[in-house]
Parts: C-alpha cells; sequence; structure tokens
C-alpha cells in the first residue's frame, strides 16, 4: 500500500437482518455490499447517492462505529476490521466524525465548551489549563467567540452549532474528518459559510475528508474526487471535474442531468433523463446490475451478469456493462 | 410600476399583507407587508430561507394560521374576491375546492389509517355532489394521471404502503381533484430525492400545462425556482426583497439578498470556486430593524437603509432596496456578485 492512502477499503459488506422473510428465513438487507475504495492523504473524497443507497452505513463502518460484514479497511496501513476496542482507541483519535443534526450530536446538558474539551478528556490529552487554552483557540479557528464557552447548545443557531461540531471533531488532531452530510440541516447562506470553514481547515491542518451528502452541489464543490452509490455499491468513482463533465455510468448521468439548474448563462441545459421507479428493497436486489431496473441502457447481459468495477480510463472507475462518453473520455485523463 | 393597487386580472392578487403573533418576548411580524400577482397559468415561486416568512404567508391567507395571538391584515383577492377573514365554512370551500394545497411531507399530510382512496373520495364528496361509486372511478382516474402504476389496485392501499414520491403523487392527485384554479405547493419536493424531485416536478408542469391551473410554488431552492417557476418573490425577514420574471431575477438580480442567495449555491452544472456567503445570521423576528431589514447583514449599506425603501422598479422587476441603478452597476462589475447576466 503506497504511503499517500491514508484510508482503504477492500470489498466491505453490510448486512443487517431484514424483517423481510421468505419461506420463514429472515432475509438479508445488505446496505453495503462489496465497496473498494482508497483515500489519499490531504484529498477530499465525496460519496453522493440518493438516500438509502448505504452512504451513511459505509461511513460508519470505515470508522468502525459498525462492525463489518466482511471486507477489511485499512487506516494507516493498519487492519482496523480485527482489532479490539481497546487497540483501536489510538487510531479513532486519528479519525473523527461531524453528523448531519447539529440538534441531535451535540449533548444539551453540556456547556458547549465541555463538548468540545471533551475528546480531550478522555484520552488524556494535557493539563487542565491546557485543553482549556486549546478550546478557546479551537473555538477561534472555527469563527466562534470564545466568550460563549459556558453557554449551552440550544442557544446557538444551526451553524454555529456545527461550528461546535467541527471544533469538536479537530480537538484531537485527526488526520481523517468523515463529514456525514455535515450541511444538509442548513440554509442554503449558512451552508455556504460553513462549506467556506472546512476548505479553510483542511488547509490550515492538512486534513484528508471523506465527505457525504445526498446533494451533488455540494459534493462537486468540496471534492476532489467523488464516488457515486446506488443499492449499497459504488458504481462511479473519479476525478470529480471529469465525472461531472463526462459520467460514464447511466446511473450518474441520470442523477446529474435532473439537478435543478439556474439557467443563468445562455449554455444550453443538459438534456434531463428522467429515470422512471423507485430504488429496489435491499433486501431484495436485482439479479445482475442492481441498476438494471431502472437504466434506459439496460441489455440482456445486465439482467444475468454483475458488471465489475473496473478503471475503464486512468482514474475513472465504473461498474457498468455500457458505459457511456466512454469515446469523450480520453484515454490519458 | 408598484404593487398599490390590485391587479384587474390576477387569479390571486394579495396586497401588503402582514402577519403578526403577540409573544411573551413582544410582536413578531412574520410577514410583513407582502404583495404579489399571479396572474392566469402561472407558476409564480417564492423562495426564501426558513423563518423569511414564506410558508405563514400562504397558510394565513387560506385561514390556515389559527392562533389566539395572530393578527392578520391587508387584503387578499382570490378571483376577484376577498378571501381574508371569510367565515370558517366559506373558506372550506375555497380550499381543497377552488384552491388545491401540496405539502412538504406527503406523509403527514395523509392520514395513516385510511386508504388513499377513501381519503380522495372524502374530498371530491364534499366537494361536489357525486355517488361514491362515481367517486371511486374518478379517484382511480386521479391516481393513473400521477402517473401511479395499476391504480385500480393500488387505490385499496394506505399511504405506507407507498413510497415517498409515489405518496406526493396522491397528494398531487387529490389537490387536482376538483380542479383548482390554484394550487399552492409548500416545498413540494424538499423532502424527495433528487431523482423523485425530477419526477414530481415534471409531472406538475405537465399537469399545469393540461389543467391550466395557476401554482405558487415555496422553496427555498433557487434551482427549483428556475426549473419551474414565471416569476419569482425573493423573501427575507417577512418582508418581499425583490420580485420579478424568473430569468430576469436568477440573471440579474437586483437586491443585494438575491445576490449572497445566488451566490451561496455550490453548483452541479459548473464549478464553482469559493462561495459567496451573507455574513451573520438571519435576522431574529424580534428584532427586525425599523428600516432595511437586511441592512445589518449588507455589505452595501448606506445610511439611508435606516429607513425601509418601497419595492418599486420599472416594468415588472421590482426590488426593494436603496442602491441606485448606476450604483448596481458599478459593484457587479466589481465584486464577485453571481446572478448577473
Amino acid at each position: 500500500m503506497s504511503d499517500d492512502v491514508l484510508l482503504k477499503a477492500t470489498d466491505v459488506v453490510k448486512n443487517y437482518a431484514s424483517r423481510r422473510r421468505v419461506k420463514g428465513l429472515r432475509t438479508l438487507n445488505t446496505a453495503v455490499n462489496g465497496v473498494s475504495l482508497e483515500v489519499t492523504r490531504g484529498e477530499t473524497l465525496g460519496i453522493v447517492g440518493e438516500s438509502g443507497c448505504g452512504k451513511s452505513t459505509l461511513a460508519r463502518c470505515l470508522v468502525q462505529l459498525l462492525p463489518v460484514t466482511s471486507g477489511s479497511v485499512q487506516f494507516n496501513g493498519v487492519e482496523l476490521t480485527t482489532l479490539s476496542r481497546r487497540q483501536l482507541r489510538p487510531h479513532r483519535r486519528q479519525m473523527q466524525l461531524v453528523f448531519q443534526d447539529p440538534y441531535a450530536s451535540l449533548n444539551p446538558r453540556r456547556t458547549v465548551g465541555d463538548i468540545v474539551a471533551d475528546p480531550m478528556r478522555i484520552n488524556k490529552i494535557g493539563s487542565d489549563a491546557e485543553i482549556s487554552s486549546r478550546v478557546r483557540t479551537l473555538f477561534e479557528t472555527v469563527g466562534l467567540d470564545p466568550s460563549s464557552l459556558r453557554r449551552y447548545p440550544h442557544e446557538f443557531s444551526g451553524g454555529q452549532r456545527q461550528r461546535i461540531g467541527i471544533a469538536r471533531s479537530l480537538s484531537l488532531n485527526p488526520s481523517l474528518v468523515v463529514a456525514d452530510e455535515p450541511v444538509s440541516a442548513l440554509d442554503v447562506s449558512v451552508q455556504a459559510q460553513v462549506l467556506n470553514l472546512m476548505t479553510d481547515l483542511q488547509d490550515e491542518f492538512k486534513l484528508t475528508y471523506l465527505f457525504i451528502a445526498h446533494d451533488l452541489g455540494v459534493v462537486r464543490h468540496v471534492s476532489d474526487r467523488v464516488g457515486v452509490m446506488y443499492l449499497g455499491e459504488i458504481v462511479e468513482l473519479g476525478a470529480a471535474e471529469a465525472l461531472y463533465e463526462r459520467p460514464l455510468h447511466p446511473y450518474t448521468e441520470a442523477l446529474l442531468s435532473v439537478v435543478p439548474e439556474l439557467n443563468d448563462t445562455d449554455a444550453p441545459r443538459r438534456e434531463r433523463i428522467i429515470i422512471s421507479g423507485d430504488v429496489p428493497d435491499p433486501s431484495d436486489r436485482p439479479t445482475g446490475c442492481s441498476f438494471h431496473p431502472r437504466c434506459p441502457a439496460a441489455t440482456d447481459i445486465c439482467t444475468t451478469e454483475k458488471p465489475a468495477f473496473v478503471e475503464l480510463r486512468p482514474g475513472r472507475f465504473v461498474a457498468c456493462h455500457h458505459p457511456r462518453n466512454v469515446d469523450a473520455v480520453a484515454l490519458t485523463t | 410600476m408598484s404593487l398599490d393597487d390590485h391587479s384587474t386580472d390576477a387569479v390571486l392578487s394579495v396586497r401588503d399583507l402582514t402577519v403578526s403573533f403577540a409573544t411573551r418576548q413582544g410582536v413578531v411580524r412574520a410577514v410583513d407587508g407582502l404583495s404579489f400577482d399571479v396572474g392566469a397559468k402561472e407558476v409564480l415561486g417564492i423562495v426564501g430561507e426558513s423563518g423569511s416568512g414564506k410558508s405563514v404567508a400562504m397558510y394565513s391567507m387560506l385561514g390556515l394560521v389559527r392562533d389566539a395571538n395572530v393578527s392578520i391584515s391587508g387584503s387578499v383577492l382570490f378571483e376577484g374576491r376577498e378571501i381574508l377573514g371569510l367565515s370558517d365554512a366559506d373558506m372550506q370551500s375555497v380550499r381543497g375546492g377552488e384552491v388545491g394545497m401540496i405539502f412538504q411531507d406527503p406523509m403527514t399530510a395523509l392520514t395513516p389509517v385510511y386508504t388513499v382512496g377513501w381519503q380522495i373520495v372524502e374530498q371530491l364528496r364534499a366537494h361536489n355532489e357525486m355517488t361514491k361509486k362515481a367517486a371511486y372511478e374518478r379517484a382511480a382516474e386521479l391516481l393513473a394521471e400521477v402517473g401511479i402504476p395499476d391504480p385500480k389496485s393500488r387505490i385499496n392501499h394506505y399511504p405506507h404502503e407507498f413510497s415517498g414520491g409515489m405518496r406526493q403523487r396522491v397528494v398531487i392527485a387529490m389537490a387536482l381533484s376538483c380542479n383548482p384554479k390554484l394550487l399552492i405547493a409548500d416545498e413540494p419536493t424538499t423532502a424527495l430525492d433528487v431523482t423523485t424531485q425530477a419526477q414530481i416536478l415534471d409531472l406538475m408542469g405537465r399537469l399545469q400545462a393540461t389543467h391550466g391551473s395557476s401554482i405558487v410554488i415555496i422553496t427555498h431552492d433557487m434551482g427549483v425556482i428556475a426549473e419551474i417557476a414565471h416569476r419569482v418573490v425573493v423573501m427575507y425577514a417577512g418582508r418581499p426583497a425583490e420580485i420579478g420574471p424568473e430569468i430576469d431575477v436568477v440573471r440579474s438580480a437586483r437586491h443585494p439578498y438575491t445576490w449572497g442567495l445566488l451566490g451561496a449555491v455550490p453548483r452541479a452544472d459548473v464549478k464553482t470556486r469559493r462561495l459567496v456567503t451573507i455574513p451573520g445570521n438571519a435576522v431574529s423576528p424580534l428584532e427586525v430593524p425599523p428600516g432595511c431589514a437586511f441592512a445589518p447583514r449588507c455589505q452595501y449599506r448606506m445610511d439611508i437603509c435606516e429607513q425601509r425603501p418601497p419595492l418599486r422598479g420599472a416594468h415588472d422587476h421590482l426590488d426593494a432596496c436603496w442602491l441606485s441603478d448606476e450604483q448596481r452597476l458599478a459593484i457587479r462589475s466589481t465584486a464577485t456578485v453571481r446572478g448577473e447576466s
């Protein structure tokens, strides 16, 4: 494994027992179905997908908040899936989370100063005085007034609470920050403030981000590379700009075509591809390619044979029998 | 042009709508002097962030804000008839009959204990003289029209047996059941995924073309506005900041708040560099300044902004801002303001 790779997942699977029964036996809900990816030091890898595609489950599996059913997760070259809780602890410090709901992710009965200090106290890092001075610095770093340390979460707005969550995630100097829908609960003007803050912090602390969101615009904006998930699988992965300009997978293409656009230029709008139907039940996934029942390009082979996830062009991975835009994507990109 | 007098040919004509709530901390003006018209077959978008008063404005004009501490003033003409202050019985014939409503969360808009067919039939029979049998047949037709496969059997299903997108289709079928002249849709796609949102916006566009209803769509998403609306009202702190044709507002926005709103959106269609941010947080409804509500966050603030700017402009593009046309031109030629043509 190259030194540049901070996090490497190989064939990660996460199953849940489903409530659905076939012949009296419970079937399995495969929330994550064989995901492999690498996160390079200093980059932002965005994971985008619709609700229920398994993006949050994947994130929780990668940081070992959920045990994987099978597969391997290596962080800094160390296999995490076989470690005990105690053995995990020193690695956990290095990977921190920012959650979606700034109302649910902060303990309402603790002051925000305590919330940010707790990770350092738990990990016994520094004296009380050192911790208190670090909390003040962190507050300034994320654009909050250190004089508000003794206040409680309910006294802050949604955007300010998300800043507190970010300050907490930075308190242990992590190398990886996993942000699961960090801005989806915020109004657009506040969302822009938090996204800009996250970009600044990445530059300042050389952070690596795994950024999970359903908003295609947000993901394009923050990511260096993007993975697109559908029904528990990454169907396409590539450099953000290349992927958004020339998607290879028909699902990516359809997804991008229906994002409402501000028609503020005379450039023609992308032709909208409205895919019909709903995402299938993950306990009853289609044979062959998971996307074939909704895919405009599907043929017979798609119903029987699962497409392999291959590097079709350098840095451009896709799992599809009939990838789009292949001729337009240069062999050298 | 101004919005002083009622427009005569509008389906809905709102003038100086003000909704205030008496709270323990003082009087909150949730809507403060809102005026707009919705023409025949027109789609009007009302856009604003949370707390801007966009939903409460629509709910209060339909008599859906029932609160002992509320006071509503102004004038709302629906097809030339004043509907503010109508009795409950009169209002009930308007709501669901001539005015259809689509709500954000289709799960809470439908009752979980009855089949969707029962719910559509109830509405049909409340507003029309119909036999049960005819109403069920009409309900099945409506479900087919909104794209629900196998409507004859789906009509007997309960809301939880439908997906989010399909539920929203049921709500749309209900809203359309009495052939309304006006549809009010409050964040109809916010709870939906982007592919489902596309299906629903597409459906609303097609139905609008076939039924010829006017639509008021309330949303926080400028993209949805650009997709479906003909004209836009941008709201801030309960007040209209800018009103105009969609294309003019998106391409040559006039109000600094609209500039910020447009510049803050990370785009999927083009590469965005640093996002434009509006400093600070939305103003507390208890502390709206007497002058321009946006002034405390506005980087182009002037002394005159301590007085409330009138909603004015040329033709049908109005804004409530004291900046002169020359100042706006100068700002937009230098600053990184997106939304310009």
